[in-house]
């Protein structure tokens, strides 16, 4: 076969434009845009939010679509074509330096994100995305719009449960701070309540909660856990300050399972995440004993009863008596 | 009407200079990314310097700045001269100078400030769309008519190459661009990721792979001084590539909600793309057999060489991570990171400087400044993205099995950071071989020893 200037330019084009047509032609005749039962419309503000999320190339870090294989959030919802109906352009990602965001909408608060987008590190302190504060509050708003509105009627439905958790939280914190935590108790079921940590309080256990502590919590309950790290100001209902739990033990001896219990489920409405995706049951419970030994000088680790100890633990024992019987 | 833009090869020369500065500019770009990867805080809170507005930067810069620009510049000299003729006009390549750089200019310009289309690779705005359109079409008319003016009847591959990959592009650019919707770029609801990575794909694919397999087919038989081992085997390649490589755009989106007829398209043409890969890789490496020498001792022709290196192992990468059960591992992270480094650095970026550094001498009648500083540019570049390969293929495979494993994408971030830094630290070395390559060619351009025109011409009738 001899290249001739017709044979390459018009065969060429042949080619190209058939396997074209296969590519893109095809799809565009017969793919139709059905709304899945989660879509609805986006509003004025979620679209300009939309704009925003476009123009500022968030999607180079973030996904919009949940495999069958993820566990991360969103994970309960895999993507669906219907899902994307009428956004131009629905930027699906290819990458994943952060989260897939796809059904971000209503897993936090709006001042939650006004933190998160003023400096991502004060809600996640090993973040590694940019500050948006340049951006400024109309624009944050409206981008936070957007994202809360990423999951159609199922974000509608957490921004429902937000909001109505929002307001008996604030009105807890209005009433003082001893208020404030009766009222926190008594939201935990209440066989956690007596639950005393099963985890012995160890050296090296001390050291993994502190490194969880460092990486998840420190910029809103503060170095030294009184609740005023830098995201504090943004937040209302702002971070429980620890140091006020130690008056507040139940029956005067028992924390533990309250702070499993409100680590690993969050308490919505706040700025409090859940941390049940992120962190398993020994990471959380080190992390328990971490803010009562830190915070309160007491733990309620290994406490009777505590049935068959674990093979590995050793001979550990808690010298953390509990307030007012002290050693003197 | 200003003198140099009649001069002959003159828009080559000011593409391949062009080219050799956005190689900076897009390293800087990378560079300042690779840091924010370790230290979000490095320049905070500035407004043109955020990742999400640079990472376009670098992108495009590289893509269509660096590697593109100076495969254009190369291939302006080397058609006209397999044709044995002059190009069909000089102003007219130049008027496609300016538009296509217009476009490439866009980047730094619109995407600081916000002003993109934020489609990964159709980033520009439609009226730096409309602008590479133009310089396309300029280019297109040149060549079509150069190639009508010939005085050589054999159209060899290289005149292909270079030819189809504009003609491709015209039609490729404002459909994954979606030209049509001037004010978004792109189309409503899913359909969009299809068109998205039609031209996502078909850039690496149909633009830059015919330009730097154009080039290499140039450059290998001149530097080996052997006949091309077999001019069936090129055209099956030729052939193949355009059939195949238009329908794997999906493999982008392969976990998505699209068509499932449309991901097993994808998958099997994917795979099916070693063929053409193969043909080419082995056409030029039994060109060069026993000639291996030559290639070597030449840095410009070992710079072409180290690129089809990297075409084999990206190609054999590429086939591999679109099978669906790998992809669950290597989608979505640095993995692919590393894949896209080597395609277009290793593969588009070595030819396109290999080809430059053995064209320029004849188009500017000066020797290369420094053989050794080319030399010193190979071995930054092999050390930096041999390394970045290996980093961002390991951080890949660490995170994408992390995650499986059950670990949010925030609980794996600890994990990559030594890997970021590293990256950060091959990136240096990135950077300087495009600093290196520049001064390099500055150099020969003011201070390069003359050629007499007997020696250019025995330079030119090297094949």
């Amino acid at each position: 076969m001899k290249m001739t200037p017709a044979l390459l330019i018009v065969g060429a084009l042949l080619v190209f434009w058939a396997s074209s047509f296969i590519i893109v032609g095809i799809p565009a005749m017969t793919m139709k845009e059905i709304p899945s039962d989660d879509w609805r419309p986006l509003s004025a503000e979620e679209e300009a939010g939309h704009r925003l999320y476009v123009r500022n190339g968030c999607s180079y870090c973030h996904s919009l679509f949940v495999r069958t294989s993820d566990w991360d959030i969103g994970a309960e919802r895999i993507a669906q074509s219907g899902d994307y109906v009428g956004q131009e352009p629905a930027i699906l990602g290819s990458e994943r330096t952060g989260p897939d965001l796809s059904q971000e909408g209503g897993e936090h608060p709006d001042d939650w994100h006004k933190a998160h987008f003023v400096n991502p590190r004060f809600t996640g302190p090993i973040s590694l995305m940019p500050s948006w504060e340049f951006l400024g509050d109309k624009e944050i708003a409206q981008l936070t719009a957007y994202v809360q509105a990423l999951g159609g009627k199922a974000a509608d439905l957490r921004q429902s449960r937000q909001k109505k958790w929002k307001a008996p939280a604030m009105a807890a914190y209005a009433a003082g701070a001893d208020r404030n935590v009766e009222w926190l108790h008594s939201e935990v079921p209440e066989p956690w309540r007596r639950m005393p940590n099963p985890y012995p309080a160890t050296e090296a256990a001390l050291q993994r909660g502190k490194r969880i502590y460092q990486e998840f919590c420190i910029n809103c309950h503060g170095p030294i856990g009184d609740g005023k790290g830098p995201a504090a100001r943004y937040l209302d209902p702002p971070p429980l300050n620890f140091t006020t739990l130690r008056r507040h033990l139940v029956e005067n001896k028992y924390i533990g399972g309250i702070f499993y219990y409100q680590i690993m489920n969050g308490i919505t409405g706040t700025g409090m995440p859940y941390f049940k995706k992120q962190l398993e049951s020994e990471k959380i419970w080190d992390l328990a004993n971490y803010l009562a030994v830190s915070f309160l000088g007491y733990t309620d680790a290994q406490l009777e009863p505590r049935g068959i100890d674990a093979a590995y633990e050793g001979a550990w024992r808690n010298s953390h008596q509990p307030p007012g019987q002290e050693a003197k | 009407m200003i003198k140099f833009i009649e001069k002959p090869q003159s828009a080559a020369l000011a593409f391949m200079v062009a080219g050799a500065v956005w190689f900076v500019v897009g390293a800087l770009y990378g560079m300042v990314s690779a840091i924010h990867l370790v230290s979000p805080e490095f320049f905070s809170n500035i407004p043109w310097l955020v990742f999400g507005r640079e990472r376009p930067i670098h992108v495009n810069t590289m893509l269509y700045g660096f590697v593109g620009t100076m495969l254009i510049g190369c291939g302006l000299y080397y058609m006209p001269a397999l044709l044995r003729t002059r190009l069909w006009s000089e102003p007219l390549a130049w008027t496609g100078f300016f538009l296509w750089n217009l476009t490439v200019a866009s980047g730094p310009l619109c995407f600081s400030f916000g002003y993109t289309q934020g489609r990964e690779y159709s980033e520009y705005v439609w009226l730096a769309d409309v602008s590479l359109m133009l310089s396309v079409v300029c280019i297109i008319c040149n060549l079509v008519m150069t190639i009508v003016n010939r005085a050589e009847q054999q159209l060899y591959v290289s005149v292909w190459y270079f030819m189809a990959a504009f003609l491709w592009t015209a039609g490729n650019y404002p459909l994954g661009n979606v030209m049509w919707h001037p004010a978004t770029g792109a189309m409503p609801g899913l359909i969009d990721s299809l068109f998205l990575w039609f031209w996502g794909h078909n850039l690496p694919g149909l633009l830059i792979t015919p330009l730097a397999t154009g080039a290499a087919y140039f450059v290998i038989p001149r530097a080996t001084r052997t006949p091309l081992n077999s001019h069936t085997l090129s055209l099956v390649g030729f052939w193949m590539l355009v059939a195949l490589y238009t329908h794997i755009g999906g493999h982008h989106v392969l976990q998505s909600p699209i068509p499932n007829w449309l991901k097993t398209v994808s998958v099997v043409d994917s795979v099916a793309m070693v063929i053409p890969v193969s043909i080419v890789v082995l056409n030029l490496w039994m060109t060069a057999r026993g000639a291996g020498a030559r290639v070597w001792g030449d840095p410009a022709a070992r710079l072409v060489m180290g690129g089809i290196v990297w075409y084999i192992v990206t190609c054999i990468q590429g086939p591999l991570q679109s099978l669906p059960f790998l992809q669950r591992v290597t989608h979505f992270n640095n993995w692919t990171v590393g894949h896209a480094h080597i395609a277009m650095l290793g593969f588009g970026g070595y030819i396109a400087l290999g080809a430059m550094w053995h064209i320029i001498p004849i188009v500017s009648g000066r020797e290369i400044y420094s053989q050794k500083l080319v030399s010193l540019q190979f071995g930054l570049l092999t050390f930096g993205l041999t390394g970045f390969f290996l980093v961002l293929t390991a951080a890949g495979l660490i995170q994408g099995s992390a995650w499986h494993n059950g670990e949010t994408v925030y609980r794996v971030l600890p994990e990559l950071a030594p890997f970021m830094a590293s990256r950060a630290a091959l990136g240096i070395f990135i950077l300087t071989g495009s600093l290196v390559g520049i001064f390099n060619l500055f150099m020969t351009l003011r201070h390069g020893r003359e050629l007499e025109v007997r020696q250019l011409q025995r330079a030119e009738e090297a094949a």
